[in-house]
């Protein structure tokens, strides 16, 4: 019996040249990767690429559309599913901040003091929230989908949670950084029972630790 | 409104319903030739009573009921059997071997959408302890799951004992602990090895945490982890799990077992082996289950014991991948004739031979 093409979710955006170029560097056929077009899948001798969102990779791995995947430590958290988190490939470095105008400054504290509880707009609302817990602090979370930063200008929320690689675009938006929440790396992840069943996923896990183990965090 | 059934909540059809019970029924003569007997427990429990035996969180049914208890739909089998021990099997000397074959209702953040509602058949094998106590638990697994007719599984165990040596010589710090049993519980290997680096923790301990999480294979597994942890004195289990493994690699016919330390997750309340089981092209464990030697002694009967849970559904998925068919469940001739009386007698007579008849006529 011939094996089956080993199936690989691929993230789209910042983090596709890096993984495409790592998974290349890993012995794995990546012809016609690099420029998929629209293909949503790139089928090559032993290997299938599948071509996702970022923030679905853990799903594919998950409900076993991919026995193994490429994806942020954001994402992960986000997702909360049931994968092995592997190896830390150190590059796509982002972190997760709190925010909040810079005109405002002080603004929050004493919204806080008069409500008992944050008011924070954010895309993230389980990282949101788990860091609030952390701190046992009481938080409104106000999940919105993009242009965060005008949650506070507008005065639904009093601070964001949001990711950022340089902080430029906080900047920009005038919004200043209070503090650091998480930060994050691209990570193999791997179905758990693909990891126990396909010996493929153990050996790419392996190449890949030794590829990236003595990189140092790097951003996309 | 569309008379529909709640959110992970769904009607089994005859065609698969005749399969679900032919499965079942698979497993539980080996269940019963191994000389486990059958259980029932109630489908609520009251929360207070089930949380003496450990940690509940997937329960996505907690109601009051007209008494104002606080009752919980069962999220799984085995601390209800663990309280029925206690108090019904009072004064009865073990071991005991039960099994049972019932609906659990679980959810999680990561399962919603999914079935809330699962089949679990499973053991519990209560009253004894040591590595022929885990192997008839783990022989007897092996073969339910091959008489389902699964022909390629992965049986992988690790042990609690180990990790639970190695975390307690390495900090006294609970939060750190806590951080690496959480960190193993959600397969977070990234986060084993950032735990071990941390200064809160013994290097030399903490790094065999790490090293621990990523031991993986066959017999030579034993030989890896040994020289990992006889050196600090933490093998707490291992002989155990070893002779486990050797008792269960001589006897079961079908299947693999492999060991991988990085399988222990899930439930809190496992104190010796655990492990879970995996076939290809099906992503969600196939069963799990392990020893747990406090459970019974919070119920008030202080016994060791160990079991597995196999879920029917993901039986079905594997089974599926396999490409195996349902099998066929019309019956076998319809019966017709003029007079009723005779119709009856006829079907009668073939049903005597074991045939499967309907009556034909009527009117609608």
């Amino acid at each position: 019996m011939t094996q089956r093409n080993l199936k690989i979710a691929v993230p789209k955006g910042s983090l596709f040249n890096d993984t495409v170029a790592l998974l290349g560097e890993a012995g794995l056929d990546t012809t016609g990767l690099e420029n998929p077009g629209r293909h949503l899948i790139i089928s090559n001798p032993g290997v299938d690429f599948i071509i996702v969102r970022p923030t679905d990779a853990p799903v594919f791995t998950t409900y076993g559309g991919a026995d193994c995947g490429i994806c942020g430590k954001d994402t992960l958290v986000e997702a909360d599913l049931d994968v092995l988190e592997m190896v830390d490939l150190k590059y796509g470095y982002c972190r997760f901040v709190v925010a909040e105008p810079e005109a405002a400054a002080g603004k929050a504290e004493a919204s806080y003091a008069r409500l008992g509880v944050r008011r924070v707009a954010t895309k993230y609302p389980r990282i949101t929230r788990s860091y609030y817990e952390g701190k046992g602090v009481q938080v409104d979370i106000i999940k919105m989908h993009g242009n965060i930063e005008l949650g506070p200008i507008v005065g639904m929320a009093d601070r964001i949670v949001d990711i950022t690689a340089t902080g430029t675009t906080l900047r920009e938006n005038h919004l200043r950084v209070v503090s650091e929440v998480l930060g994050s790396t691209a990570r193999f992840i791997a179905n758990p029972a693909a990891v126990r069943t396909d010996p493929r996923v153990i050996e790419l896990a392996s190449r890949l630790e030794e590829l990236t183990r003595d990189n140092d965090v790097t951003m996309s | 409104m569309i008379p529909k059934t709640p959110r992970g909540f769904r009607d089994v059809l005859p065609t698969e319903a005749a399969w679900r019970l032919s499965i079942k029924e698979a497993i539980n003569e080996r269940f019963k030739l191994w000389g486990y007997l059958p259980v029932e427990t109630p489908a609520v429990e009251l929360l207070d009573v089930l949380e003496m035996g450990g940690e509940l969180s997937n329960t996505p049914f907690r109601f009051f009921d007209s008494d104002n208890d606080l009752l919980v739909l069962r999220p799984d089998v085995t601390l209800p059997v663990a309280r029925m021990t206690a108090l019904r099997l009072d004064g009865h000397a073990g071991p005991f071997r039960l099994c049972y074959a019932q609906h659990v209702f679980t959810e999680n953040d990561s399962t919603y959408g999914q079935d809330r509602q699962v089949m679990q058949a499973g053991i519990e094998f209560i009253g004894r302890r040591g590595a022929v106590a885990d192997a008839e638990v783990l022989c007897l697994l092996f073969e339910a799951l091959e008489a389902t007719g699964i022909e390629d599984f992965t049986v992988a165990i690790g042990t609690v004992g180990v990790l639970n040596a190695l975390v307690s010589e390495a900090s006294d710090d609970p939060a750190w602990a806590a951080q690496v049993f959480a960190a193993f519980h959600s397969s977070d290997l990234v986060a084993v090895d950032r735990l071990a680096s941390d200064k809160r923790a013994k290097p030399i301990y903490a790094e065999a945490i790490s090293k621990l999480a990523r031991i993986r294979g066959g017999e030579e597994a034993f030989e890896q982890c040994r020289s990992l942890v006889v050196p600090l004195g933490c093998e707490d289990g291992l002989d155990d799990l070893q002779r486990t493994y050797e008792l269960v690699t001589a006897n079961a016919e079908s299947g693999k077992l492999m060991v991988d330390f990085s399988i222990i997750s899930s439930f809190d309340y496992y104190t010796g082996m655990v492990f879970r089981a995996f076939a290809p092209d099906v992503p969600a464990a196939l069963a799990s289950g392990g020893r747990y030697d406090h459970t019974l002694e919070s119920f008030g009967r202080d016994e060791p014991a160990a079991g597995f849970a196999i879920v029917i559904e993901q039986v079905m998925q594997a089974l599926e991948a396999q490409g195996v068919l349902p099998p066929h469940v019309g019956p076998e001739q319809e019966i017709t004739c003029d007079d009723a009386n005779e119709m009856f007698a006829r079907a009668k007579e073939l049903r005597r031979e074991g045939k499967r008849v309907v009556l034909g006529g009527g009117s609608r």
